[in-house]
């Protein structure tokens, strides 16, 4: 598995102590998910619910293609965003 | 009608654009643009409408204006710390623009008003800083084909996004439910004073695209900011047709009803400590105020202005008000806070046209008498 890069929204870098990007290794995006919560316990959880479904307040995007399902696979993408949605104003 | 020469010369600038032009700056002037929200996105927004030339741009926030907010919130002065946002902005954009017309909403947007609200303008742009009313707007706009500009801040990150009707998903379709999002606040995460300046300009700068219908909006695209690495990154997204919003059998429809008169743009007129005093000297004038203190009695026991009567802010919300021709009502407080408040309730209840000591008690005692005794 090649490493690739996972770009962390803002709300989210609580879990990767500040981290805007993180290294993890997988071919889909569910296998990047399991190596960013061995790493960052709880994380998972935030962006995907009890059903592998991705939370209605978050996005994924291989690169720039919309992922809809975590079994999706990364291809040759090398980035992983996690865009999330922020309120603040 | 076309300009006059004081906006040909405002507006130079933009008249020497050919993607504005007479033609399109007129189009600014008779454009209607609610801002939503009057905070680290709504004050650069704001600003940079009224200077453009929006002819009506309103101005909805329930908010008071803290010394806190003063890191970002640019439409702001210190010396506007405990006043009405919604006011304060109305008098900063004016002074700006004094050509445009600015109407203060001082209310908190509900789904019982924010069709009343958004009906009256032709493009709204958000940036609030609840969730909830992230939705509400979206909803209303997506109800009553409203073009809406939309952004969102957290610590060093932003993130934009137009809806534009019948050309690309919404709010909702992005985002179908956050609400239990890690939506924290800029209060609680805190947030670099300068990053609402980025977004907010580009609020401004759709707006005036999709007024002027020029250029490519952030239709069907969200644009992200990240201001440690200082890049800008796009993601697409479709219209979702099963959108509870703007899909093919929407589930959530925005209703225009009336108003409430509580609600309607109300602007106090605040009188500056140095100004009562002049209309209290003057023999043809005083018998014409009526000075009501709203503190509390205990308050009002400690020192009070002459010929004040006390009435406690709690109290005036159950009066019935009005005024004879020519009179004025000033309402009097501590700093400025509850007479402000006060002058919101008392036109619920029928006064025209509702005045404030600007400072309160404690300006009028640093400026006019410091015998006074202001508890």
């Amino acid at each position: 598995m090649i490493d690739r890069t996972v770009r962390v929204a803002s709300p989210l870098r609580s879990y990767t102590q500040g981290a805007a990007s993180v290294t993890a290794q997988g071919d889909s995006v569910a296998e990047l998910l399991d190596g960013l919560e061995r790493r960052f316990p709880g994380m998972r959880f935030r962006m995907i619910d009890e059903q592998d479904g991705i939370r209605p307040h978050i996005r994924l995007y291989a690169g720039t293609r919309e992922i809809r399902a975590i079994l999706e696979p990364m291809g040759a993408e090398t980035t992983l965003h996690i865009i999330c949605a922020l309120s603040g104003g | 009608m076309g300009l006059s020469a004081a906006e040909i010369e405002r507006y130079g600038r933009h008249l020497s654009l050919a993607e504005v032009g007479l033609a399109g700056q007129e189009r600014l002037r008779a454009a209607r643009v609610v801002v939503v929200g009057a905070g680290g996105l709504g004050s650069p927004a704001a600003l940079y409408l009224a200077a453009s030339g929006i002819g009506t741009l309103g101005i909805v926030d329930c908010d008071q204006v803290e010394l806190s907010n003063l890191q970002r919130q640019i439409l702001y002065q210190t010396s506007d710390v405990a006043q009405s946002k919604a006011l304060a902005a109305a008098r900063r954009l004016s002074a700006l623009n004094p050509e445009i017309s600015v109407v203060p909403h001082a209310l908190e947007l509900r789904a019982e008003n924010v069709g009343a609200i958004v009906a009256g303008y032709d493009v709204v742009v958000d940036g609030s800083d609840r969730i909830a009313t992230r939705y509400l707007v979206n909803d209303a706009c997506v109800s009553l084909g409203k073009p809406l500009v939309t952004a969102a801040i957290h610590r060093f990150e932003g993130q934009a996004m137009t809806y534009q009707p019948g050309a690309g998903g919404c709010y909702r379709c992005l985002f179908p439910d956050a609400s239990a999002g890690p939506a924290a606040s800029c209060a609680e995460a805190g947030v670099l004073g300068v990053l609402p300046g980025v977004l907010g300009a580009l609020q401004a700068t759709e707006a005036i695209k999709l007024i002027l219908g020029q250029g490519e909006l952030l239709v069907g695209r969200l644009l992200t900011y990240d201001a440690m690495e200082l890049s800008f990154r796009e993601f697409r997204f479709a219209r979702r047709p099963d959108c509870a919003a703007c899909g093919d059998t929407p589930r959530i429809r925005v209703a225009v009803g009336p108003l409430p008169a509580d609600e309607l743009p109300v602007t106090p007129r605040r009188l500056a400590p140095r100004e009562l005093a002049e209309l209290l000297a003057d023999p043809a004038r005083s018998g014409a105020v009526r000075l009501i203190d709203v503190r509390e009695a205990a308050e009002f026991a400690a020192g009070h202005l002459a010929g004040a009567e006390s009435i406690p802010l709690a109290e005036i919300d159950r009066l019935r008000w009005n005024a004879p021709d020519g009179s004025v009502t000033v309402f009097i407080c501590r700093s400025g806070a509850r007479s402000l408040r006060a002058c919101f309730a008392a036109a619920r209840h029928g006064l025209q046209e509702p005045g404030q000591l600007e400072g309160g008690l404690l300006a009028w005692a640093a400026a006019i008498d410091p015998t006074l005794h202001v508890a």
